[in-house]
C-alpha cells in the first residue's frame, strides 16, 4: 500500500505523507518521490548504490527542498532509481543521509519530476506524529 | 485547488481585467490579465491570480504585473507569466520568472508537402520519428558530446549544432537570437547541471514537449501567408522542448542562491520561489549569465531534434530535406529573461523581460527580426493540445506598447494530471483521436492521459483573445496528423 497521498494541482503534483517521526517525514516524501517518477522492473532488485547527501540550510523547510533536489539532480546525473533512504542525522538546518538505489536500466520510467519547490510546502505536527505536503514541479 | 479565487478582479474591457495595486500593500503595480469571461472563470479555479499579484511586489518593476489568457498556477510566477523590471532602478531578475525549462520553446517548420500526397504516410512518419528521436524521461540523445563541446553549446547555441552539419545558417536566421544569446557564462553553471546535462542534447524530453506533424486547415492573414509561404492544406511540423536537465539544474542552484538575496538586498516579496536579486549585482548577473548558457543548451537541442527529424523525413521518402523545403519558419522561447529596450513614460529604458510562458511577439519593423519579417512582425508560435489546433500569428506594435512584446505560449492546463489520469481512458482517447485522423505514439500511457485534450483549455479561446486584445495576429490554424509525445 502507498504510504503517501497525491494532491491535486492544475500543472504539477503534489505530494501528501504522515509519519511519527522527522526522519520518517523526509524518507517517506523521498520513497513517494521515486514512486511516481519510477516503477521496478525487477522484483528481487538490489541496491547497487549507495550515495551520501549531505544538506545544510537555514530553515527546516529549506533543508527539506533542498534534500529532495539534491536527490533528484543526483538522480539524474547519475542515472539512477533510489529506492531507499537512511537518515544518519538530521536537524533544522543539517541532514546527513544515504541514497540506495540501481541503474535506470532496470526501471520503467514514467515521470520526470523537475524539481521540489516551496510552493504550498507544509512541515507540521499533528496529533499522530507529523505530516507534510510538498508540490513537485514536472 | 476547489477552492474559487476571490481576489478582486476589475474589467478595463472585454479582454483586459485588472487586479489592483489596492488589493495586497506591497503591490508595487497593478495586475492585468488578458482574458475574456469564459477564459476568466477557469482562472479563478486555481491561484494563478494570486501569483499575478505576488509579482507585482518585486522591486523595478514598471506598467504591471501581466499575465496571458493561458495563465496558470505555477512555481512562483504564474506560467503565462510577464514582468518588467527597470534594470536602472533596482530591476530585479528572478529564477522563477524563468522557470526550471530555461527557454523551453517551440519551432515550427514547412514542408512542400499537401496533405493529399502523405495521407498515407503519416503512420509510417510517426514511427519512424519515435524511434530516431530520442523520447520520454531522462532520454539519451545519440548526439553524444565530451565536456568541452558541451561548453561550446553553452555559448555558441544552435550554432554549435549548424558547424557540426545538424542544419544550416538559414536556419540561424530563423531562430530568436540566431540561436545564441550573448553574454551565456559557463563558469556560472554547476558542475552538476553540466552532468545533468551531458547526453541530452538532441533528446525531446517528456510531459508536454512533443513533435507534431500538422496540416494547414485555415488561413487568416492571407498576405503573411504569401510572404511566410504558407497555403491552406500544406504540411508543417512543430517541435516543442528546452534545456532538459541541464536547466532544471540552473534553476534549481540559483532559486537557492536567491533566497538569501531577498534578506541582503532587503526585499519584500510574498512568496520565496519570487527569490531574485537585482539585475545589476553580483548574483544577478551569474543566474543571467548561467541561465543564457542554459537558453544557448536548449535552442542547439531544438536545432538537433530538428536534424533527426529532417532525416527521418529523409529517409521515408528518400528525397532531401532541401528538396521537401523543410525550411525553418521560426524558432521562439517561452521560458525566458530578457534585456530589451522599450519606451516608459516617453522614456527609452532597458528592461528585464521575464517571459514566463509566454512568447515573444515583436510587431513589424523590429530591429531584431530578420529582413523578411520585418513587415508582418515576428511569427508567434502557439502550440494547443494534440487533439485540437495550434496556431501561427505575428507579433503587434499593440505587444510593444502593452505587454513588452509578448503573447501567450499554449492553451494551458486546465485540469490537473492526476485528475486527467482519473477521468480519461488511454485506450479510448487513442480510438478518438484516430478517429479524427490523429496519430500518437508516446513514451508512456500516462503521458498519453496526462496530455489529453480535456486537460486543456481550448487553445481557440486563448488564441482569440490575444489576437482580440490586439498583442498578436492570427495568421494560420493547423491540425494535428501525427504526434510524438516524449
Amino acid at each position: 500500500m502507498k504510504n503517501y497521498e497525491i494532491i491535486e494541482h492544475t500543472a504539477d503534483i503534489g505530494i501528501r505523507v504522515r509519519a511519527k517521526s522527522l526522519n520518517f517525514i523526509f524518507i517517506n516524501l523521498a520513497r513517494a518521490m521515486f514512486d511516481i517518477i519510477a516503477q521496478k522492473q525487477n522484483r528481487r532488485l538490489i541496491a547497487q548504490k549507495k550515495i551520501k547527501i549531505k544538506v545544510s540550510a537555514e530553515t527546516r523547510e529549506e533543508l527539506l527542498v533542498n534534500w529532495l533536489n539534491d536527490i533528484l539532480s543526483l538522480s539524474c546525473a547519475k542515472q539512477l532509481v533510489f529506492h531507499d533512504f537512511k537518515i544518519d542525522q538530521l536537524s533544522d538546518s543539517g541532514i546527513t543521509s544515504t541514497a540506495l538505489g540501481s541503474s535506470m536500466k532496470n526501471y520503467k520510467v514514467n515521470t520526470e519530476i523537475k524539481a521540489a519547490t516551496y510552493h504550498q510546502l507544509k512541515i507540521e505536527r499533528v496529533k499522530s506524529g507529523w505530516k507534510a505536503e510538498v508540490i513537485f514541479d514536472v | 485547488m476547489s477552492e474559487t479565487w476571490q481576489g478582486p478582479i476589475e474589467k478595463i474591457d472585454d479582454y483586459r481585467w485588472r487586479i489592483p495595486r489596492s488589493y495586497k500593500p506591497g503591490m508595487r503595480v497593478p495586475g492585468i490579465i488578458y482574458a475574456d469571461e469564459k477564459l476568466l472563470k477557469d482562472i479563478r479555479h486555481d491561484k494563478a491570480a494570486e501569483q499575478v499579484a505576488n509579482v507585482a511586489f518585486l522591486p523595478g518593476i514598471v506598467n504591471a504585473s501581466l499575465a496571458m489568457p493561458d495563465i496558470h498556477w505555477g512555481f512562483g510566477f504564474p506560467i503565462g507569466g510577464v514582468a518588467a523590471t527597470d534594470i536602472e532602478n533596482g530591476g530585479v531578475i528572478s529564477p522563477g520568472g524563468v522557470g526550471y525549462d530555461i527557454n523551453c520553446g517551440v519551432r515550427l517548420l514547412k514542408t512542400n508537402f499537401q496533405y493529399d500526397e502523405i495521407k498515407d504516410k503519416i503512420k509510417d512518419l510517426v514511427y519512424k520519428l519515435f524511434s530516431d528521436v530520442p523520447s520520454g524521461v531522462g532520454s539519451k540523445g545519440d548526439i553524444r558530446v565530451s565536456v568541452k563541446e558541451e561548453k561550446e553549446i553553452l555559448t555558441k547555441g544552435a550554432g554549435w549544432a549548424v558547424e557540426k552539419g545538424y542544419g544550416s545558417q538559414e536556419d540561424l536566421e530563423y531562430t530568436e537570437e540566431r540561436g545564441a544569446i550573448s553574454g551565456a557564462d559557463p563558469a556560472a553553471v554547476s558542475e552538476r547541471a553540466y552532468e545533468r546535462g551531458k547526453a541530452q542534447s538532441g533528446t525531446l524530453g517528456s510531459g508536454n514537449h512533443f513533435l507534431e506533424i500538422q496540416v494547414i486547415d485555415q488561413l487568416y492573414d492571407s498576405k503573411a501567408c504569401d510572404s511566410l509561404g504558407l497555403d491552406l492544406g500544406q504540411i508543417t511540423i512543430m517541435i516543442h522542448s528546452g534545456s532538459r536537465g541541464l536547466g532544471y539544474q540552473v534553476c534549481d542552484d540559483y532559486a537557492r542562491s536567491m533566497i538569501r538575496c531577498l534578506d541582503k538586498y532587503n526585499i519584500n516579496v510574498p512568496d520565496r520561489q519570487l527569490a531574485c536579486a537585482p539585475v545589476e549585482s553580483g548574483e544577478g548577473k551569474d543566474y543571467l549569465g548561467a541561465m543564457k548558457c542554459a537558453a544557448n543548451y536548449a535552442w542547439a537541442n531544438r536545432q538537433c531534434l530538428m536534424h533527426l527529424l529532417r532525416q527521418s523525413f529523409e529517409k521515408i521518402f528518400s528525397m532531401s530535406w532541401q528538396k521537401m523545403g523543410m525550411s525553418l519558419i521560426y524558432d521562439v522561447a517561452h521560458n525566458i529573461a530578457k534585456l530589451e529596450k522599450y519606451s516608459i513614460d516617453g522614456k527609452e529604458k532597458l528592461l528585464c523581460v521575464h517571459r514566463k510562458g509566454a512568447t515573444r511577439a515583436f510587431g513589424p519593423g523590429h530591429p531584431a527580426l530578420p529582413e523578411k519579417y520585418k513587415k508582418i512582425g515576428q511569427p508567434v508560435i502557439i502550440p494547443g493540445d494534440m487533439g485540437r489546433n495550434s496556431y501561427l500569428l505575428t507579433g503587434t506594435q499593440k505587444a510593444m506598447e502593452e505587454t513588452f512584446g509578448s503573447a501567450c505560449h499554449g492553451a494551458g492546463r486546465l485540469k490537473s494530471r492526476t485528475a486527467a489520469a482519473r477521468s480519461i481512458n488511454a485506450d479510448m482517447l487513442l480510438k478518438e483521436l484516430e478517429s479524427k485522423g490523429i496519430i500518437i505514439k508516446a513514451s508512456g500511457r500516462g503521458t498519453i492521459v496526462e496530455e489529453a485534450p480535456a486537460a486543456y483549455k481550448n487553445v481557440n479561446d486563448v488564441v482569440d483573445v490575444v489576437h482580440n486584445a490586439g498583442i498578436a495576429k492570427r495568421v494560420c490554424r493547423m491540425r494535428p496528423l501525427g504526434v510524438i509525445k516524449g
